[in-house]
Protein backbone atom coordinates (compact mmCIF):
# COMPACT_ATOMS: atom_id res chain seq x y z
CA UNK A 1 0.00 0.00 0.00
CA UNK A 2 1.29 3.60 -1.36
CA UNK A 3 3.16 5.64 2.06
CA UNK A 4 1.29 8.79 2.52
CA UNK A 5 3.93 11.35 3.85
CA UNK A 6 2.64 14.88 4.72
CA UNK A 7 4.62 17.78 4.64
CA UNK A 8 3.82 20.67 6.85
CA UNK A 9 5.84 23.79 5.86
CA UNK A 10 4.95 27.29 4.85
CA UNK A 11 8.12 27.53 2.10
CA UNK A 12 6.92 26.42 -1.51
CA UNK A 13 10.33 25.70 -1.84
CA UNK A 14 10.92 23.06 1.07
CA UNK A 15 7.56 20.94 0.09
CA UNK A 16 8.66 20.82 -3.91
CA UNK A 17 12.17 19.71 -2.44
CA UNK A 18 10.09 17.16 -0.72
CA UNK A 19 7.71 15.78 -2.95
CA UNK A 20 10.72 15.73 -5.92
CA UNK A 21 12.67 13.72 -3.48
CA UNK A 22 10.01 10.88 -2.77
CA UNK A 23 9.03 11.05 -6.44
CA UNK A 24 10.76 7.52 -7.22
CA UNK A 25 9.04 5.55 -4.37
CA UNK A 26 5.17 4.18 -3.73
CA UNK A 27 4.38 6.97 -2.07
CA UNK A 28 1.86 10.22 -1.86
CA UNK A 29 2.89 13.46 -0.77
CA UNK A 30 0.53 15.76 0.74
CA UNK A 31 1.30 19.05 1.47
CA UNK A 32 0.17 21.84 4.29
CA UNK A 33 1.09 25.74 3.84
CA UNK A 34 0.62 25.83 7.72
CA UNK A 35 0.16 24.12 11.21
CA UNK A 36 -3.95 24.72 11.18
CA UNK A 37 -4.25 23.09 7.66
CA UNK A 38 -1.23 20.47 8.58
CA UNK A 39 -3.58 19.37 11.46
CA UNK A 40 -6.83 19.14 9.38
CA UNK A 41 -4.70 16.99 6.85
CA UNK A 42 -3.56 14.51 9.28
CA UNK A 43 -6.77 14.07 11.10
CA UNK A 44 -8.37 13.39 7.79
CA UNK A 45 -5.50 11.53 5.94
CA UNK A 46 -3.93 9.90 8.91
CA UNK A 47 -0.65 9.68 7.14
CA UNK A 48 2.11 7.46 7.73
CA UNK A 49 4.76 9.85 8.94
CA UNK A 50 4.81 13.74 9.22
CA UNK A 51 7.87 16.47 8.09
CA UNK A 52 7.31 19.58 10.12
CA UNK A 53 8.50 22.42 9.62
CA UNK A 54 9.47 24.31 13.04
CA UNK A 55 9.57 28.00 12.27
CA UNK A 56 6.04 28.65 10.61
CA UNK A 57 3.37 31.85 10.59
CA UNK A 58 -0.41 30.78 12.00
CA UNK A 59 0.64 28.16 14.62
CA UNK A 60 4.76 26.68 14.94
CA UNK A 61 5.65 23.21 14.57
CA UNK A 62 5.56 23.38 18.59
CA UNK A 63 2.25 23.56 18.66
CA UNK A 64 0.76 21.70 16.29
CA UNK A 65 3.05 18.52 17.42
CA UNK A 66 1.66 19.64 20.70
CA UNK A 67 -1.74 19.38 19.47
CA UNK A 68 -0.90 16.14 17.61
CA UNK A 69 0.08 14.23 20.68
CA UNK A 70 -3.01 15.32 22.35
CA UNK A 71 -5.25 14.22 19.73
CA UNK A 72 -5.35 9.85 20.52
CA UNK A 73 -6.03 9.24 16.54
CA UNK A 74 -2.43 11.35 16.01
CA UNK A 75 -0.55 10.29 18.91
CA UNK A 76 1.67 7.99 17.72
CA UNK A 77 2.01 9.69 14.11
CA UNK A 78 6.06 9.74 13.53
CA UNK A 79 6.86 13.26 13.14
CA UNK A 80 10.33 14.50 11.53
CA UNK A 81 10.75 17.84 12.11
CA UNK A 82 12.54 20.15 9.94
CA UNK A 83 14.77 23.16 11.52
CA UNK A 84 16.95 25.90 9.98
CA UNK A 85 17.31 26.47 13.78
CA UNK A 86 19.97 23.80 15.08
CA UNK A 87 20.81 25.55 18.51
CA UNK A 88 21.17 23.48 21.49
CA UNK A 89 18.22 25.12 23.03
CA UNK A 90 16.03 24.20 19.97
CA UNK A 91 17.27 20.93 20.01
CA UNK A 92 16.86 19.78 23.54
CA UNK A 93 12.94 21.49 23.41
CA UNK A 94 12.38 19.51 20.02
CA UNK A 95 13.64 16.36 21.75
CA UNK A 96 11.72 16.39 24.60
CA UNK A 97 8.13 17.02 22.62
CA UNK A 98 8.78 13.62 21.17
CA UNK A 99 9.71 13.45 17.68
CA UNK A 100 11.00 10.83 16.05
CA UNK A 101 13.47 12.66 14.29
CA UNK A 102 15.08 15.86 13.16
CA UNK A 103 16.54 16.98 10.27
CA UNK A 104 18.40 20.53 10.08
CA UNK A 105 17.97 22.61 6.89
CA UNK A 106 20.19 22.71 5.19
CA UNK A 107 20.10 19.10 4.14
CA UNK A 108 20.38 16.95 1.22
CA UNK A 109 17.79 15.10 -0.20
CA UNK A 110 19.60 11.63 0.33
CA UNK A 111 19.76 12.43 4.24
CA UNK A 112 15.91 13.41 3.93
CA UNK A 113 14.69 10.02 2.45
CA UNK A 114 17.09 8.34 4.74
CA UNK A 115 15.57 9.67 7.74
CA UNK A 116 11.95 8.57 6.50
CA UNK A 117 13.32 5.09 5.75
CA UNK A 118 14.16 4.98 8.75
CA UNK A 119 10.16 5.17 10.09
CA UNK A 120 8.53 3.68 6.84
CA UNK A 121 9.04 1.17 4.57
CA UNK A 122 9.79 3.12 0.79
CA UNK A 123 9.17 0.81 -2.09
CA UNK A 124 10.52 2.08 -5.26
CA UNK A 125 7.63 2.36 -7.81
CA UNK A 126 6.99 -0.09 -10.77
CA UNK A 127 8.31 0.23 -14.03
CA UNK A 128 4.95 0.93 -15.00
CA UNK A 129 3.82 3.42 -12.74
CA UNK A 130 7.35 5.29 -13.40
CA UNK A 131 6.98 5.26 -17.04
CA UNK A 132 6.88 8.72 -18.32
CA UNK A 133 3.79 10.01 -20.07
CA UNK A 134 3.67 10.55 -23.57
CA UNK A 135 2.05 14.17 -25.19
CA UNK A 136 -0.23 11.24 -27.30
CA UNK A 137 -1.24 9.56 -24.39
CA UNK A 138 -5.35 10.54 -23.08
CA UNK A 139 -4.73 13.00 -20.42
CA UNK A 140 -7.88 14.32 -18.44
CA UNK A 141 -8.25 18.14 -17.90
CA UNK A 142 -10.51 19.34 -15.37
CA UNK A 143 -11.61 23.35 -15.88
CA UNK A 144 -13.29 25.61 -13.34
CA UNK A 145 -15.03 28.71 -15.11
CA UNK A 146 -18.14 30.43 -15.10
CA UNK A 147 -17.16 32.19 -18.56
CA UNK A 148 -18.45 29.26 -21.42
CA UNK A 149 -16.04 31.41 -24.03
CA UNK A 150 -13.07 30.50 -21.83
CA UNK A 151 -14.03 26.93 -21.97
CA UNK A 152 -14.27 26.90 -25.45
CA UNK A 153 -11.04 28.44 -26.43
CA UNK A 154 -9.02 25.99 -24.36
CA UNK A 155 -11.56 22.89 -26.15
CA UNK A 156 -9.69 24.96 -29.29
CA UNK A 157 -6.52 25.18 -28.29
CA UNK A 158 -6.71 21.41 -28.02
CA UNK A 159 -7.74 20.01 -30.12
CA UNK A 160 -5.26 18.54 -32.05
CA UNK A 161 -4.54 16.35 -28.83
CA UNK A 162 -6.22 13.23 -27.90
CA UNK A 163 -6.85 15.18 -24.41
CA UNK A 164 -10.09 15.47 -22.83
CA UNK A 165 -11.64 18.51 -21.39
CA UNK A 166 -14.68 18.50 -18.73
CA UNK A 167 -16.11 21.90 -17.54
CA UNK A 168 -17.75 23.03 -14.50
CA UNK A 169 -18.55 26.55 -13.16
CA UNK A 170 -18.68 25.54 -9.85
CA UNK A 171 -15.59 24.69 -7.87
CA UNK A 172 -17.51 22.31 -5.42
CA UNK A 173 -18.40 20.04 -8.62
CA UNK A 174 -14.96 19.92 -10.04
CA UNK A 175 -14.04 18.91 -6.72
CA UNK A 176 -16.91 16.23 -6.21
CA UNK A 177 -15.76 15.04 -9.79
CA UNK A 178 -12.08 15.36 -9.02
CA UNK A 179 -12.54 13.15 -5.73
CA UNK A 180 -14.65 10.17 -7.92
CA UNK A 181 -13.27 10.20 -11.39
CA UNK A 182 -9.53 11.98 -10.84
CA UNK A 183 -7.95 14.25 -12.98
CA UNK A 184 -4.35 14.51 -14.48
CA UNK A 185 -4.43 18.78 -14.87
CA UNK A 186 -6.90 21.18 -13.18
CA UNK A 187 -7.55 24.76 -14.36
CA UNK A 188 -9.13 27.77 -12.39
CA UNK A 189 -10.21 30.79 -13.19
CA UNK A 190 -8.63 32.76 -10.08
CA UNK A 191 -11.97 35.35 -10.60
CA UNK A 192 -14.31 32.95 -9.04
CA UNK A 193 -16.30 33.81 -6.51
CA UNK A 194 -15.63 33.65 -2.93
CA UNK A 195 -11.86 32.87 -3.45
CA UNK A 196 -13.31 29.62 -4.81
CA UNK A 197 -9.99 28.77 -6.79
CA UNK A 198 -7.86 28.96 -4.00
CA UNK A 199 -10.53 27.03 -1.87
CA UNK A 200 -10.37 24.27 -4.19
CA UNK A 201 -6.87 24.25 -4.38
CA UNK A 202 -6.72 23.89 -1.05
CA UNK A 203 -9.02 20.94 -0.62
CA UNK A 204 -7.46 19.27 -3.78
CA UNK A 205 -3.94 19.09 -1.76
CA UNK A 206 -4.90 18.15 1.14
CA UNK A 207 -6.70 14.88 0.61
CA UNK A 208 -4.77 12.51 -0.25
CA UNK A 209 -6.63 11.00 -4.18
CA UNK A 210 -5.97 14.45 -5.49
CA UNK A 211 -2.97 15.91 -3.90
CA UNK A 212 -0.70 15.40 -6.75
CA UNK A 213 -2.62 16.98 -9.09
CA UNK A 214 -1.30 19.74 -10.68
CA UNK A 215 -3.94 22.92 -10.32
CA UNK A 216 -3.26 25.67 -12.47
CA UNK A 217 -4.65 29.03 -12.44
CA UNK A 218 -6.26 31.26 -14.91
CA UNK A 219 -6.55 34.90 -15.45
CA UNK A 220 -5.61 38.31 -17.18
CA UNK A 221 -2.48 39.29 -18.21
CA UNK A 222 -2.51 42.16 -16.12
CA UNK A 223 -3.86 40.69 -12.81
CA UNK A 224 -0.61 41.02 -11.46
CA UNK A 225 -2.09 40.60 -7.70
CA UNK A 226 -3.72 37.56 -8.83
CA UNK A 227 -1.19 35.82 -10.15
CA UNK A 228 1.05 36.36 -7.25
CA UNK A 229 -1.58 35.31 -4.73
CA UNK A 230 -1.48 31.88 -6.93
CA UNK A 231 2.00 31.69 -7.28
CA UNK A 232 2.04 32.19 -3.18
CA UNK A 233 -0.36 29.46 -2.63
CA UNK A 234 1.33 27.07 -4.59
CA UNK A 235 -0.35 26.76 -7.85
CA UNK A 236 1.67 24.87 -10.58
CA UNK A 237 1.47 28.32 -12.52
CA UNK A 238 -1.10 30.82 -14.19
CA UNK A 239 -2.46 30.53 -17.83
CA UNK A 240 -3.12 33.77 -19.29
CA UNK A 241 -6.41 34.66 -20.88
CA UNK A 242 -7.39 34.54 -23.25
CA UNK A 243 -5.81 31.16 -23.80
CA UNK A 244 -3.15 30.48 -26.53
CA UNK A 245 -3.39 26.78 -27.42
CA UNK A 246 0.64 26.23 -27.80
CA UNK A 247 1.33 27.98 -24.05
CA UNK A 248 -1.31 25.70 -22.90
CA UNK A 249 -0.07 22.73 -24.30
CA UNK A 250 3.46 23.62 -22.78
CA UNK A 251 2.87 24.33 -19.55
CA UNK A 252 0.94 21.20 -19.23
CA UNK A 253 3.84 19.06 -20.70
CA UNK A 254 5.64 20.55 -18.13
CA UNK A 255 3.45 19.92 -15.17
CA UNK A 256 2.87 15.78 -15.98
CA UNK A 257 6.87 15.71 -16.91
CA UNK A 258 4.95 15.00 -20.50
CA UNK A 259 7.51 12.87 -22.97
CA UNK A 260 7.25 14.90 -26.25
CA UNK A 261 10.71 14.38 -27.54
CA UNK A 262 9.46 11.59 -29.85
CA UNK A 263 7.53 14.39 -31.78
CA UNK A 264 11.23 15.90 -33.25
CA UNK A 265 13.72 13.44 -32.78
CA UNK A 266 12.96 10.17 -35.13
CA UNK A 267 15.94 7.33 -34.72
CA UNK A 268 16.86 6.35 -38.57
CA UNK A 269 19.36 3.42 -39.00
CA UNK A 270 22.41 4.94 -38.00
CA UNK A 271 21.61 8.22 -37.47
CA UNK A 272 18.93 10.13 -35.72
CA UNK A 273 16.62 12.80 -37.61
CA UNK A 274 15.59 16.13 -35.53
CA UNK A 275 12.73 17.27 -37.36
CA UNK A 276 11.41 20.70 -36.34
CA UNK A 277 7.70 21.38 -37.03
CA UNK A 278 6.11 24.66 -39.24
CA UNK A 279 4.88 26.11 -35.66
CA UNK A 280 7.76 26.76 -34.14
CA UNK A 281 8.30 28.62 -31.31
CA UNK A 282 9.83 29.47 -28.04
CA UNK A 283 8.09 26.48 -26.35
CA UNK A 284 9.19 23.88 -28.75
CA UNK A 285 13.12 25.74 -28.95
CA UNK A 286 13.11 25.04 -25.47
CA UNK A 287 11.86 21.64 -25.35
CA UNK A 288 13.94 20.37 -28.13
CA UNK A 289 17.08 22.08 -26.80
CA UNK A 290 16.98 20.25 -23.02
CA UNK A 291 16.71 17.72 -24.89
CA UNK A 292 19.04 17.90 -27.34
CA UNK A 293 22.65 16.66 -25.76
CA UNK A 294 20.24 13.45 -24.42
CA UNK A 295 18.91 12.50 -27.41
CA UNK A 296 22.43 12.49 -29.18
CA UNK A 297 24.48 10.89 -26.60
CA UNK A 298 21.93 8.02 -26.61
CA UNK A 299 22.50 8.05 -30.80
CA UNK A 300 26.36 7.67 -30.59
CA UNK A 301 25.26 5.10 -27.58
CA UNK A 302 23.19 3.17 -30.07
CA UNK A 303 26.04 3.59 -32.38
CA UNK A 304 24.47 6.38 -34.52
CA UNK A 305 27.20 8.65 -36.24
CA UNK A 306 25.20 11.24 -37.95
CA UNK A 307 22.64 14.08 -37.40
CA UNK A 308 19.98 15.24 -39.94
CA UNK A 309 18.38 17.92 -39.34
CA UNK A 310 14.88 18.75 -41.18
CA UNK A 311 13.89 22.05 -41.52
CA UNK A 312 11.63 21.12 -44.53
CA UNK A 313 8.31 22.07 -42.48
CA UNK A 314 9.90 25.41 -41.30
CA UNK A 315 8.51 28.36 -43.70
CA UNK A 316 11.97 30.15 -43.32
CA UNK A 317 14.89 30.67 -40.94
CA UNK A 318 14.10 32.39 -38.11
CA UNK A 319 16.87 33.56 -35.65
CA UNK A 320 15.96 31.19 -32.77
CA UNK A 321 16.00 28.70 -35.62
CA UNK A 322 19.90 29.71 -36.43
CA UNK A 323 20.51 29.67 -32.94
CA UNK A 324 19.08 26.30 -32.12
CA UNK A 325 20.55 24.18 -35.20
CA UNK A 326 24.35 25.95 -34.44
CA UNK A 327 23.62 24.45 -30.84
CA UNK A 328 22.68 21.32 -32.15
CA UNK A 329 25.72 21.16 -34.82
CA UNK A 330 27.95 22.77 -31.89
CA UNK A 331 26.53 19.29 -29.88
CA UNK A 332 27.76 17.32 -33.14
CA UNK A 333 30.90 18.51 -33.04
CA UNK A 334 31.97 17.42 -29.42
CA UNK A 335 29.69 14.29 -29.99
CA UNK A 336 31.83 13.64 -33.16
CA UNK A 337 28.68 12.95 -35.04
CA UNK A 338 28.25 14.61 -38.63
CA UNK A 339 25.67 16.39 -39.24
CA UNK A 340 23.41 17.68 -42.52
CA UNK A 341 20.65 20.65 -43.13
CA UNK A 342 17.69 19.72 -45.20
CA UNK A 343 15.79 22.38 -46.63
CA UNK A 344 15.02 24.09 -50.29
CA UNK A 345 17.85 25.73 -52.18
CA UNK A 346 15.63 29.04 -51.67
CA UNK A 347 16.27 28.15 -47.72
CA UNK A 348 19.72 27.43 -47.93
CA UNK A 349 20.47 30.70 -49.62
CA UNK A 350 18.20 32.37 -46.70
CA UNK A 351 20.32 30.08 -43.70
CA UNK A 352 23.77 31.70 -45.66
CA UNK A 353 22.74 35.21 -44.52
CA UNK A 354 23.77 34.04 -40.78
CA UNK A 355 27.69 33.18 -40.08
CA UNK A 356 26.26 30.86 -37.94
CA UNK A 357 25.20 28.56 -41.41
CA UNK A 358 28.48 28.66 -42.86
CA UNK A 359 29.75 25.22 -41.85
CA UNK A 360 26.16 23.40 -42.05
CA UNK A 361 26.56 21.11 -44.93
CA UNK A 362 23.25 21.34 -46.32
CA UNK A 363 21.05 18.58 -48.58
CA UNK A 364 17.50 18.99 -50.43
CA UNK A 365 16.31 15.34 -49.38
CA UNK A 366 17.57 12.44 -46.60
CA UNK A 367 19.11 9.91 -49.46
CA UNK A 368 20.82 13.36 -50.64
CA UNK A 369 21.75 14.10 -47.06
CA UNK A 370 23.57 10.38 -46.57
CA UNK A 371 25.40 10.44 -49.83
CA UNK A 372 26.83 13.34 -48.59
CA UNK A 373 27.83 12.32 -45.40
CA UNK A 374 29.08 9.09 -46.38
CA UNK A 375 31.73 11.25 -48.44
CA UNK A 376 32.55 13.54 -45.96
CA UNK B 1 16.76 41.30 25.91
CA UNK B 2 19.80 44.31 25.65
CA UNK B 3 22.38 44.41 22.81
CA UNK B 4 25.34 43.36 24.02
CA UNK B 5 28.60 45.11 23.33
CA UNK B 6 30.96 43.41 19.91
CA UNK B 7 34.42 43.63 20.33
CA UNK B 8 36.37 43.33 16.68
CA UNK B 9 37.28 39.53 17.50
CA UNK B 10 33.10 39.06 17.87
CA UNK B 11 32.69 40.91 14.87
CA UNK B 12 35.32 38.79 13.02
CA UNK B 13 33.32 35.90 14.40
CA UNK B 14 29.68 36.66 13.26
CA UNK B 15 31.54 37.20 9.77
CA UNK B 16 33.52 34.49 10.06
CA UNK B 17 29.98 32.21 11.08
CA UNK B 18 28.06 33.89 7.91
CA UNK B 19 30.67 32.61 5.36
CA UNK B 20 30.26 29.25 6.34
CA UNK B 21 26.65 28.82 6.76
CA UNK B 22 26.22 30.43 2.66
CA UNK B 23 29.05 28.07 1.77
CA UNK B 24 27.18 24.84 3.70
CA UNK B 25 23.45 26.01 2.19
CA UNK B 26 24.58 25.99 -1.42
CA UNK B 27 26.68 22.96 -1.10
CA UNK B 28 24.19 21.52 0.75
CA UNK B 29 20.77 22.46 -0.89
CA UNK B 30 22.00 24.36 -4.99
CA UNK B 31 24.53 21.22 -4.50
CA UNK B 32 26.95 24.78 -5.54
CA UNK B 33 30.32 24.78 -4.56
CA UNK B 34 31.45 28.82 -3.73
CA UNK B 35 34.49 30.11 -3.32
CA UNK B 36 35.59 33.59 -1.56
CA UNK B 37 36.64 36.68 -3.69
CA UNK B 38 36.65 40.30 -3.26
CA UNK B 39 33.36 41.66 -2.89
CA UNK B 40 33.28 43.91 -6.37
CA UNK B 41 30.03 45.72 -7.40
CA UNK B 42 28.06 43.23 -9.93
CA UNK B 43 28.54 43.78 -13.46
CA UNK B 44 24.48 44.85 -14.66
CA UNK B 45 22.45 41.75 -14.58
CA UNK B 46 19.95 42.75 -17.55
CA UNK B 47 17.20 41.51 -15.42
CA UNK B 48 18.51 42.82 -12.32
CA UNK B 49 19.75 41.88 -8.89
CA UNK B 50 17.47 39.98 -6.10
CA UNK B 51 18.27 40.86 -2.59
CA UNK B 52 16.87 38.19 0.48
CA UNK B 53 17.04 39.31 3.69
CA UNK B 54 16.89 37.86 7.49
CA UNK B 55 16.94 39.69 10.43
CA UNK B 56 17.98 38.91 14.29
CA UNK B 57 17.49 40.07 17.04
CA UNK B 58 18.48 39.71 20.94
CA UNK B 59 21.82 40.32 22.51
CA UNK B 60 23.24 39.87 19.10
CA UNK B 61 20.91 42.12 16.69
CA UNK B 62 21.47 42.64 12.57
CA UNK B 63 20.47 41.93 9.40
CA UNK B 64 21.94 39.27 6.54
CA UNK B 65 21.30 39.79 3.00
CA UNK B 66 21.99 37.89 0.09
CA UNK B 67 22.60 39.79 -3.33
CA UNK B 68 22.57 38.07 -6.77
CA UNK B 69 21.76 38.61 -10.36
CA UNK B 70 17.90 37.43 -11.26
CA UNK B 71 19.48 35.43 -13.76
CA UNK B 72 21.81 33.30 -11.54
CA UNK B 73 18.76 33.24 -8.80
CA UNK B 74 16.45 31.48 -11.72
CA UNK B 75 19.64 28.93 -12.12
CA UNK B 76 19.80 28.61 -7.95
CA UNK B 77 16.30 27.62 -8.26
CA UNK B 78 16.31 25.36 -10.91
CA UNK B 79 18.78 23.36 -8.99
CA UNK B 80 17.21 23.19 -6.00
CA UNK B 81 13.84 21.92 -7.03
CA UNK B 82 15.72 19.89 -9.94
CA UNK B 83 13.67 21.36 -12.90
CA UNK B 84 15.11 22.57 -16.07
CA UNK B 85 15.55 26.51 -15.77
CA UNK B 86 13.01 27.35 -18.32
CA UNK B 87 10.62 25.91 -15.80
CA UNK B 88 11.37 28.84 -13.30
CA UNK B 89 8.61 30.92 -15.10
CA UNK B 90 7.73 32.71 -12.38
CA UNK B 91 9.00 35.50 -10.09
CA UNK B 92 7.64 33.85 -6.91
CA UNK B 93 8.94 30.51 -7.39
CA UNK B 94 12.67 32.47 -7.41
CA UNK B 95 11.82 34.83 -4.48
CA UNK B 96 10.42 31.80 -2.30
CA UNK B 97 14.22 29.68 -2.90
CA UNK B 98 15.73 32.51 -2.36
CA UNK B 99 13.95 33.69 0.23
CA UNK B 100 14.38 29.50 2.55
CA UNK B 101 17.96 30.12 1.44
CA UNK B 102 18.25 33.08 3.13
CA UNK B 103 16.30 32.08 6.37
CA UNK B 104 18.87 28.78 5.96
CA UNK B 105 21.62 30.43 5.93
CA UNK B 106 20.22 33.19 8.99
CA UNK B 107 19.00 30.20 10.58
CA UNK B 108 22.26 28.55 11.62
CA UNK B 109 24.34 31.85 12.14
CA UNK B 110 22.03 32.33 14.72
CA UNK B 111 21.72 28.33 15.77
CA UNK B 112 25.48 29.12 16.25
CA UNK B 113 25.03 32.48 18.27
CA UNK B 114 23.06 31.17 20.35
CA UNK B 115 25.16 28.44 21.10
CA UNK B 116 27.88 31.11 22.14
CA UNK B 117 26.16 32.91 24.10
CA UNK B 118 24.44 35.40 22.04
CA UNK B 119 20.87 34.56 22.35
CA UNK B 120 19.11 35.94 19.74
CA UNK B 121 15.18 35.64 17.26
CA UNK B 122 14.77 35.43 13.97
CA UNK B 123 12.45 37.60 11.45
CA UNK B 124 11.00 36.03 8.56
CA UNK B 125 12.74 36.62 5.34
CA UNK B 126 12.09 39.36 2.89
CA UNK B 127 12.75 40.05 -0.99
CA UNK B 128 13.38 43.02 -2.72
CA UNK B 129 13.60 43.16 -6.69
CA UNK B 130 15.26 45.99 -8.58
CA UNK B 131 18.43 47.52 -10.71
CA UNK B 132 21.48 48.74 -8.83
CA UNK B 133 20.33 48.10 -5.35
CA UNK B 134 22.14 48.09 -2.65
CA UNK B 135 21.05 48.67 1.14
CA UNK B 136 21.84 51.47 3.24
CA UNK B 137 23.44 51.67 7.24
CA UNK B 138 22.73 54.23 9.68
CA UNK B 139 26.29 55.10 11.92
CA UNK B 140 25.86 52.95 14.34
CA UNK B 141 25.93 50.05 12.15
CA UNK B 142 28.73 47.35 11.29
CA UNK B 143 29.06 46.15 7.28
CA UNK B 144 30.83 43.37 6.46
CA UNK B 145 30.39 42.44 2.87
CA UNK B 146 31.85 39.26 1.94
CA UNK B 147 31.66 38.04 -1.99
CA UNK B 148 31.57 34.34 -3.64
CA UNK B 149 31.85 33.21 -6.89
CA UNK B 150 30.66 29.81 -8.29
CA UNK B 151 33.87 27.40 -8.40
CA UNK B 152 32.59 25.59 -11.93
CA UNK B 153 31.34 28.98 -13.49
CA UNK B 154 33.29 32.14 -12.60
CA UNK B 155 30.90 34.80 -14.08
CA UNK B 156 28.58 33.71 -11.25
CA UNK B 157 28.22 35.33 -8.23
CA UNK B 158 26.49 36.16 -5.15
CA UNK B 159 27.66 38.76 -2.48
CA UNK B 160 26.37 38.46 1.24
CA UNK B 161 26.36 41.55 3.78
CA UNK B 162 26.04 41.27 7.31
CA UNK B 163 25.39 44.18 9.57
CA UNK B 164 25.25 44.43 12.27
CA UNK B 165 24.25 46.89 15.26
CA UNK B 166 26.13 48.18 17.88
CA UNK B 167 25.27 49.18 21.27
Amino acid sequence: MSVKILTVDDSKTIRLIVAKAFKPFDCTVLEAANGVVGLAVASREKPDVILLDYTMPVMDGFEVLARLRSDPDLKTTPVIMLTAEAGRETVVKIAKLGVRDYLIKPFKEELLIERVSRVVTLATKSDDASRAKRFDDPISLVVVDDKPAIVAQIKTGLESTPWTVTSFDQPGQALDYCMEKGADVVMVSLSMPKDGAYMLFQNLKSYANTSTIPVFGMSVKTATAEHTKAQQTGFAGVISKPIDGDELKAKICRALHLETSYKYFKPGNGWMTLVLPKEFGPSIAHEVSSRLNDQLTATVDAGGDKLIIDLGEVPSPTLPIIELVHTAVETCGKLSLRHAVLGSSGFRQECRSYEESQSWVFATNLDEALSLLKQN
Amino acid sequence: MAIRKMYDTDIQQFEELTHQSIVDVFQSMVSMDLESESPEPFAADPDGQIIGSVGFTGEASGVICLYAGVNFAKSVTSRMLGIGIHEVDEDEMVNDAIGELSNMVAGSVKSRLCDRGWPCVLTIPSIVRGQRLSVERSADIIRKVIGFKVSDNETQHVMAELLLKQN
